[in-house]
């Protein structure tokens, strides 16, 4: 039984990829997506705890604003309700659990040399990668994101927003969020390039990511003092501007404005992404000979 | 360029600047402030021609810039000076449309996807090079059944012993029909019998289909068993480029006489028509030239009358010790012995 269900999921696969004859660029890229999702099936037990490590978080996070709305007058200052602060935590961990990405792979091979092996190859490294990761996300969007999204709608205090536009805004916020998060995860591989200790350039991102992306604690709660410098670093923009906007936090038309600099930060990271790998090969030297 | 030639390098060079760590605690600090830095030319200068079909073995000693010189040719890295053309293209401008046209293995890394069963990874070679495909079948049929890939296909590549994984990145190379081929090390690690039948598949691609491969090793049996022509290259430069017949003939006519002396190491710079190899405790390797001097038993009685030899044998040289040779001497120093 198994085995026809698997050979029927390789006839559609195939039919798929025959459609697209003629394209083959599209098919390379897809190709990439289709195996990294497969690849991911290697390590299912991982997928489950982090199913429970997921819910584990949003419990905490949870209760923890309760708590601060309960005994503060915090709720008048930001302009969230106990009710709208308790969906933002869900969500905020949903769309970054939904976001996940292989941010150690590039700089791995950086690292290893393996990196000879990508350029031996007649791609678009920036390319390929990208696509791999967007095969990695589909995985983790099934295995983690979704699970998740149905124990929190069933046992949390949460429910989803009923206008049809903030879906429709919400694909666009996230998919501009993926590429800035992706890029990010891009330009501090590069830095492997150049510099071998790469382990405090990770740190420095990995802080940055948690305090200014807007997974935990809400841009309104910063002080009126740094909130304009975080406008101008691309980390809320990953998190912050698809989840506020989602729960209706952030209203339509502030979206669009949104948006719009998302566009930005897209196009500017995009056309640095590109210097920086023109640069890098040029100064790459394999590791190990 | 003449319409033969498929890989022209000229003057090819390749600089690389090394950071000097200072020694010591207060070296490490100082290196904080000011970085001390030296450039080293891994590729100098390096110049030759390869023609369509050729089986060319590229050798040096580690460090001694084969490696550089591949990535150079393969496009990975850019050249400090000079100019290398592949197959028309120049790889390090042009590194996909280079791509698509050389196989490349190195011994040392995989090129298929670690946690995907080998026809998976084929698959998707077959996409990133735009395979038609009937094409796709038919190399595939070819490669599955010269490399006995049936049973590995389903196996995820990380499953696979170095021979099986070697036999899988062979056939990933070739998938796209390239007209080059590089390999670097392809048969380090492997058992006898694996790297027995690599060399069989190596020399039928070259002979059958024409693929012209650049082979850079370690093993001289690779060399010896495969190459048509050897380049030296040592310490950046080349130092000998010619057909494998011609170093055979140049150098290695004579035998090797391998010595055992009883419990000294004698200076025998005055026995008759030997010259010494290589000394090593009470052993001594000497080569005996045999062109007009005297015959190999009258040296030998006299090696046994003169010192006391506890145990002696006779080898062919072999491509090898004439390498060896060349990296420790240098040519001239092996020209003056064969005419000395």
């Amino acid at each position: 039984m198994a085995d026809r269900a698997a050979a029927r999921a390789v006839d559609a696969e195939e039919l798929f990829f025959d459609a697209l004859e003629g394209f083959p660029t599209v098919t390379m890229y897809l190709k990439f997506a289709f195996k990294s999702f497969q690849k991911q099936l290697a390590y299912k037990f991982e997928y489950f705890v982090g199913v429970v490590n997921g819910l584990l978080f949003i419990f905490i996070f949870t209760s923890l604003w309760k708590n601060i709305f309960d005994s503060s007058k915090a709720s008048a200052s930001s302009g969230f309700t106990m009710e709208g602060i308790v969906s933002y935590a869900v969500f905020a961990m949903i769309i970054r659990i939904s976001m996940s990405q292989d941010d150690m792979g590039v700089m791995g091979k950086i690292r290893s040399g393996d990196i000879a092996m990508d350029m031996i190859k007649p791609y678009n490294y920036f390319g390929v990668t990208l696509a791999e990761n967007v095969g990695g996300t589909m995985f983790h969007w099934f295995t983690r994101a979704a699970p998740i999204l149905a124990v929190c709608l069933i046992f949390f205090d949460v429910s989803l927003p009923r206008d049809p536009v903030n879906y429709m805004l919400l694909a666009v916020t996230w998919t501009m969020g993926y590429l800035i998060y992706f890029m990010v995860n891009w330009l501090f591989a590069m830095i492997a390039f150049w510099v071998i200790e790469t382990f405090s350039f990770q740190l420095m991102k990995y802080g940055m990511f948690t305090l200014f992306s807007g997974g935990i604690i809400p841009l309104d709660f910063f002080p009126d003092f740094i909130r304009p410098a975080v406008a101008y670093i691309p980390f809320m923009y990953i998190l912050y501007v698809p989840t506020a906007t989602f729960i209706g936090h952030i209203g339509h038309g502030e979206a669009m404005g949104f948006i719009l600099f998302q566009g930005a930060w897209v196009a500017a990271l995009g056309l640095v992404s590109a210097l920086v790998w023109k640069a890098a090969q040029k100064k790459l030297i394999i590791q190990g000979g | 360029m003449n319409d033969d030639v498929l890989i022209r390098c000229q003057d090819l060079r390749r600089e690389f600047t090394v950071a000097e760590g200072r020694a010591g605690l207060l070296g490490s600090i100082k290196s904080l402030f000011s970085t001390k830095s030296s450039v080293i030319r891994a590729v100098d200068d390096v110049s030759f021609d390869i023609r369509a079909g050729e089986f060319v073995g590229y050798v040096g000693e580690n460090g001694a810039g084969k490696s550089t010189t591949i990535k150079m040719l393969t496009g990975i890295l850019t050249p400090t000076g000079g100019r290398a053309v592949v197959n028309g293209t120049v790889p390090y401008l042009e590194r996909v449309k280079n791509a698509f046209n050389i196989g490349v293995v190195f011994g040392q890394r995989s090129q298929l996807w670690w946690d995907l069963p080998v026809a998976d990874s084929l698959d998707l070679l077959r996409a990133i090079y735009r395979v038609p495909p009937a094409r796709y079948r038919q190399n595939l049929a070819e490669l599955s059944k010269w490399l006995e890939l049936g049973p590995l296909m389903k196996m995820p590549v990380r499953k696979l012993s170095l021979g099986q994984r070697m036999r899988a990145d062979l056939a990933a190379s070739l998938l796209h029909g390239p007209k080059v081929m590089f390999l670097d090390e392809p048969t380090i690690g492997l058992d006898i019998i694996a790297k027995d039948n690599v060399r069989r598949f190596l020399k039928k691609i070259n002979k059958e289909q024409g693929v012209t491969i650049i082979l850079t090793t370690h093993d001289m049996d690779d060399i010896e068993a495969l190459c048509d022509r050897i380049i030296i290259i040592d310490k950046g430069k080349i130092a000998w480029d010619g057909a494998t017949n011609r170093l055979k003939s140049q150098h290695m006519n004579g035998k090797i006489l391998e010595v055992e002396f009883h419990d000294y190491n004698p200076d025998i710079s005055g026995a008759i028509g030997l010259t010494e190899m290589k000394t090593e405790a009470n052993k001594k390797w000497l080569r005996y030239q045999g062109d007009g001097g005297a015959a190999l038993n009258d040296v030998i009685s006299a090696l046994f009358r003169d010192y006391c030899v506890k145990d002696l044998s006779i080898h062919e040289p072999k491509v090898g010790d004439v390498v060896k040779a060349i990296y420790e001497h240098g040519v001239d120093h092996m020209e003056a012995a064969d005419h000395g």
